[in-house]
């Protein structure tokens, strides 16, 4: 973890309010993992205060140029004002920060991405692919226009769906994950899952995975003031069972957890 | 040309003297270790630690943080490992750091106040301890030994024999007059004051129609802040004669400045850290230019030296004139 000057390569509105910002950082920034995030200043000027946590869709390395994505939407005051920055405008980053997704050696990782929740996984995705590992990539979102980076998504299998069925199925993508499921006869033993998005939907998939004792691993996201574990400002409230009595920062032992010894009902 | 002369940033709390009056505040830094990559500890004059509790604490429900305009609310509700806990894992850490180490303590009670002071004397490592009266985030007992003058006394005097450590209680800017809760530290025995802590706040999502916070109240820090903890350590400073630690918003060195000049002899960064860790030796450096600038030898002759043209400023009789002779005083040298 470093704290670093990267220009800002680009910042394009892909669709509206959905935005891929590109940072050249230097030779100093550490290799990130799938699932880490960076935290941005986005202004000197105090407005806003606190820097902003953002998950990394992606980390490039060409001809000794290094780049990382980050794909948001404009949600608040930070995202606001990180729409206006110019290409070539010097951003501070600390980073990579957390812990990322860790897949496990032998098991089929299914890939299950709600709306911008999207980034984490297709970095991962694009991991996987490298390492020549089979997966499956789930994708839902409220309609087609909001299904960024399904062209990213090459070494393996990927399913749609659309709330409003504008394209793939009409429905949750919590239903592609049950057939995706019954259908291929999968057990915990072969594959296991790997999830971002609404809380709401990651809740409802950590439901799915503890019903059947599948591994399930969930990148959250939320305020954050430090990020490196000081202020204690980000706590994840973990179920009976799972170290009660004590809040997990979600910036030093997440942003990923363990799905299913998350206490989803007490998190904002 | 002559080599322009270093300033002497050397400042004295109690026994315990600092390199520069440049400190991290309580809450921001943890143990010393969580910001390593990102600040340089040799550079500023120490640090204040998360508040150790006697029993460990998992602290308040989520949310504990939302920024409001130009400032921040937190309801963290003192998560930390206990005194057990500090003396296993956060001892071996504070070893280590290259800078003064204020250890701060919150008891719930006198008895608790007495066994944290104990440990944390007995543990070694501290340069001197934060007597954390007044956090507003841990149910009924947090603001009481802050907002009552009486009760400030008991917790001093019951702690002072126990340790020859500088003892500074941290003093919280929710009472009608804080002047009266530091002159009750001093009485009984307090080497300094520190202040402020946060001020009581809260925020409503009016989507939701429920408070952002989990805890509904919480404490605002931040550049919001800044006036009015100035102001806060204007009136102490005018008070009592032991040294004033003032923080409270300092977001760039010229506010760092502000809390010298009124009187404050060290200050403490906060909140503003969080987006520039750089902040505190930036603090340092400012505080030295200033005094290059100022044709100053030592951070003494700027400690107390804002000057209040006649017939104002005073907030109550005789006030000024103790200004006037703290003025003299730290022109003298450093107290």
């Amino acid at each position: 973890m470093n704290q670093v000057a990267c220009k800002i390569v680009e910042n394009r509105e892909l669709t509206k309010g959905n935005f891929l910002l590109t940072l050249r950082v230097p030779r100093q920034f550490t290799k990130p993992q799938p699932g880490q995030f960076v935290h941005l200043r986005l202004s000197t000027e105090g407005e806003p205060l606190l820097r902003r946590p953002y998950s990394l869709e992606g980390y490039f390395e060409r001809r000794g140029i290094r780049a990382v994505r980050i794909y948001y939407s404009v949600v608040g005051r930070g995202s606001r004002v990180l729409a206006n920055h110019p290409k070539a405008m010097e951003l501070d980053l600390i980073g990579p920060l957390g812990v990322g997704f860790t897949p496990s050696p032998k098991k089929t990782a299914i890939l299950v991405a709600g709306g911008r929740g999207v980034a984490p996984l297709l970095f991962l995705s694009r991991r996987l692919t490298e390492k020549k590992k089979p997966y499956v990539f789930l994708f839902g979102a409220r309609s087609k226009s909001e299904l960024y980076g399904v062209r990213e998504v090459k070494g393996g299998r990927l399913h749609l769906a659309t709330d409003d069925g504008s394209i793939g199925y009409h429905g949750s993508v919590l239903d592609l994950l049950e057939r995706e499921w019954t259908e291929n006869g999968y057990t915990p033993e072969k594959a296991e899952i790997f999830t971002c998005g609404p809380h709401g939907l990651l809740h409802a998939i950590a439901d799915f995975a503890r019903a059947r004792g599948i591994r399930c691993e969930a990148s959250l996201e939320g305020p954050m003031a430090c990020a490196v574990g000081a202020c204690r400002g980000c706590p994840i409230p973990l179920r009976a069972g799972n170290g009660e009595g004590r809040y997990p920062a979600m910036c030093v032992e997440g942003p990923v957890f363990d799905a299913t010894a998350v206490d989803w009902e007490r998190l904002p | 040309m002559r080599p322009p002369v270093k300033p002497d940033l050397r400042v004295h709390i109690g026994g315990l003297e600092l390199r520069n009056p440049i400190l991290v505040a309580s809450g921001i830094i943890g143990y010393g270790k969580e910001y390593e990559n990102l600040v340089d500890l040799e550079a500023i004059g120490g640090i204040v630690t998360k508040t150790v509790t006697l029993r460990p604490r998992a602290g308040n429900p989520p949310p504990r943080v939302v920024e409001t305009a130009a400032g921040m609310l937190n309801s963290i509700g003192i998560e930390n490992p206990g005194l057990a806990g500090y003396l296993a894992e956060k001892v071996p850490i504070l070893r280590e750091l290259p800078c003064a180490r204020i250890v701060s303590v919150e008891g719930e009670d006198v008895g608790e106040f007495e066994e944290l002071v104990r440990g944390v004397d007995g543990s070694g490592v501290a340069d001197a301890i934060e007597v954390n009266i007044s956090c507003p985030n841990v149910g009924p007992h947090g603001l009481r030994y802050s907002t009552d003058a009486g009760m400030a006394r008991e917790v001093m005097t019951a702690i002072r024999p126990l340790t020859k450590l500088p003892l500074i209680a941290k003093l919280t800017p929710n009472v009608t007059r804080i002047a009266e809760i530091a002159e009750a530290c001093a009485d009984c025995g307090a080497d300094a004051v520190s202040l402020v802590n946060t001020f009581v706040g809260m925020a409503v999502d009016s989507r939701t129609r429920k408070p952002i916070l989990g805890t509904v109240l919480g404490g605002l820090s931040g550049p919001a802040i800044k006036p009015l903890a100035l102001a806060k350590a204007w009136e102490t400073v005018q008070a009592v004669d032991i040294p004033v630690v003032g923080m409270g918003g300092i977001a760039k060195p010229a506010d760092a400045l502000e809390f010298l000049l009124v009187g404050c002899t060290a200050v403490e960064v906060g909140t503003a850290m969080f987006a520039d860790p750089g902040l505190p030796e930036a603090c340092v450096t400012g505080i030295a230019d200033y005094l290059r600038a100022m044709g100053e030898r030592s951070v003494g002759g700027m400690i107390g030296a804002m000057e209040v043209p006649a017939g104002r400023g005073s907030i109550r009789a005789g006030m000024a004139q103790r200004h006037a002779a703290r003025v003299a005083r730290s022109k003298g040298g450093i107290s």
